[in-house]
């Protein structure tokens, strides 16, 4: 299973590839920022993106909605990162469409079990 | 009738009404005695704190009148606001041409009198009048017109006091959000490093350096759920805990619940035993299971290995009533009484446990109030404690 984590944080990206690859056995690529994101979701055609909510410029959400926006890119599914734990703020990124959310900090060793269960349901 | 004018900078005068956030609020204590004192020294039967905004005078307090509001077209308190900063009086509203075809001069309240001193914002602008109203034309003694005008300074220290102490409010609930939404980056990056390394997929430890990473990443974790709980405890002190109250199946919740604490129960040796009726409460379902996860991981840090934890959910006397159980060391009487309060702590001597935050039973009793209910416990050392909770039950011929 192919993950591409988009974060603007350097060490999230690397705790959670590391629980996605080491621990959860996937291949993982990384993109610091949305626009790099999008690229690289088109050109490698993930299994599935984490997406981290707050990112200074293109945002969580902006990004979604471009990738939503793109044939290519449109059918892959956006798991949420996000540091906001209130229902409200769950709904509302669910409410856009993504598959699930998960909350930071997560914990690395069931993070991967975590999200094929949420890509399953 | 001659409609009140418009003040010169209304609009400016609207913002500033804006910041106090006063309009359509609940009655409060502090204006009250205020209009009931200048009833009183005035000797008018009806006395008003009114605010005009664009369109009426509302009234945080009043006594003698039953309206709410009325439109601002026909306000004695709208010329008032327009009449610098003295003590507008109309001594018989009949005999001036501005009010005596007003309704509220040819029909109930009847006013004949009216006596209105502004409330003036530290910037000037007039928000509306503390203002006494008689139904026979008359006029204020010096005394009284003097004591109109202090209870209407009062009145803006109030305003202004009630403005201030939202803006700390507000600013507090900014600064916890904040702050713990910043801290939970960071967090992910410091718990991720050190449960990795814990965990051995970055390779084995040195035995001595095992139980320093363990110790570090169980202290991560532990600062953690303190993040959650204050904001926890904060959302609900504040009364913005998102609540969704509906039918549910206690069997449910608590089944839910176990199922959390599993986990951590199988570590410690500790079963769980799980006796449930048939019983549907209101409720909402996270935050219930919430209480019951903060009972059950105290019962289990309180058991002794390989002892049990009870939890029975039933109705009593039209109530659902949860119970846990546990058979632990009890806790000391001089404790139990602090118990639900912050930041008290009855932690099991187990040194190998986490140490709770302090908050949970805080929070499970705001949680159990919130619907309702009432939460307790008993409990005498040596023989274990018993927590409990009780809120509203859905009679069973509501749920045909």
């Amino acid at each position: 299973m192919k993950a591409l984590i988009i974060d603007d944080e350097e060490d999230v990206r690397y705790v959670a590839h590391l629980s996605l690859g080491r621990v959860g056995g996937m291949t993982v690529i990384e993109a610091s920022n949305g626009e790099e994101g999008l690229v690289r979701a088109r050109d490698e055609q993930p299994d599935f993106i984490l997406l981290d909510m707050m990112m200074p410029g293109m945002d969580g959400a902006a990004t979604f909605r471009a990738l939503k926006a793109s044939a290519q890119t449109r059918a892959i599914p956006v798991v949420f990162l996000t540091a906001k734990a209130m229902t409200s703020e769950v709904q509302r990124l669910k409410d856009l469409g993504a598959k699930g959310v998960v909350l930071k900090p997560f914990d690395p060793m069931t993070l991967a079990s975590d999200i094929r269960t949420i890509l399953t349901s | 009738m001659i409609p009140p004018s418009i003040p010169e900078h209304e609009g400016e005068r609207l913002a500033a009404l804006d910041r106090y956030a006063i309009l359509d609020t609940s009655p409060e204590e502090a204006f009250g005695e205020i209009v009931h004192l200048a009833s009183s020294f005035c000797d008018a039967p009806i006395a008003l704190i009114t605010l005009i905004d664009a369109t009426r005078q509302w009234f945080k307090a009043r006594v003698g009148l039953d309206a709410t509001e009325t439109p601002r077209k026909i306000s004695f308190c709208g010329h008032a606001i327009c009449a610098g900063d003295d003590v507008f009086v109309v001594e018989d509203a009949t005999a001036d041409p501005r009010f005596a075809d007003n309704p509220l001069v040819t029909a109930t309240p009847n006013i004949r009198f009216y006596a209105g001193a502004p409330l003036v914002t530290p910037d000037g602008y007039n928000l509306g009048t503390l203002c006494v109203i008689d139904d026979k034309p008359r006029t204020l003694s010096g005394p009284q017109r003097l004591a109109l005008r202090a209870l209407a300074r009062q009145v803006m220290v109030q305003l202004e006091l009630r403005r201030q102490l939202n803006e700390v409010e507000r600013m507090k609930m900014d600064f916890v959000s904040t702050v713990s939404h910043e801290l939970r980056t960071p967090l992910t990056s410091i718990r991720g490093s050190l449960s990795l390394l814990a965990s051995g997929v970055m390779g084995e430890l040195p035995a001595e350096a095992l139980p320093v990473v363990t110790v570090a990443e169980r202290n991560s974790i532990r600062l953690i759920a303190l993040i959650n709980d204050i904001l926890d405890f904060d959302k609900l002190e504040s009364g913005r805990m998102e609540m969704e109250l509906r039918p549910t199946p206690l069997l449910r919740v608590l089944e839910r619940s176990i199922e959390s604490i599993s986990t951590f129960a199988m570590q410690e040796g500790v079963d769980i035993e799980l006796h449930c009726g048939d019983v549907t409460v209101t409720g909402d379902e996270t935050r219930l299971s919430q209480v019951t996860v903060n009972l059950l991981s105290n019962a289990v840090k309180h058991s002794h290995r390989g002892g049990v934890v009870r939890v029975t959910g039933a109705a009593e006397d039209g109530l659902a009533v949860v119970r846990v159980e546990d058979f632990g060391e009890g806790i000391p009487a001089a404790l139990q009484t602090r118990l639900f309060q912050r930041f008290q702590r009855t932690d099991s001597s187990d040194a190998r446990l986490t140490p709770g935050t302090g908050l949970g039973l805080a929070i499970c009793k705001a949680i159990v109030e919130q619907h309702g209910g009432s939460i307790g416990m008993e409990s005498a050392e040596g023989a274990g404690s018993t927590f409990w909770f009780r809120i509203a039950c859905v009679p069973a011929r509501e749920l045909v």
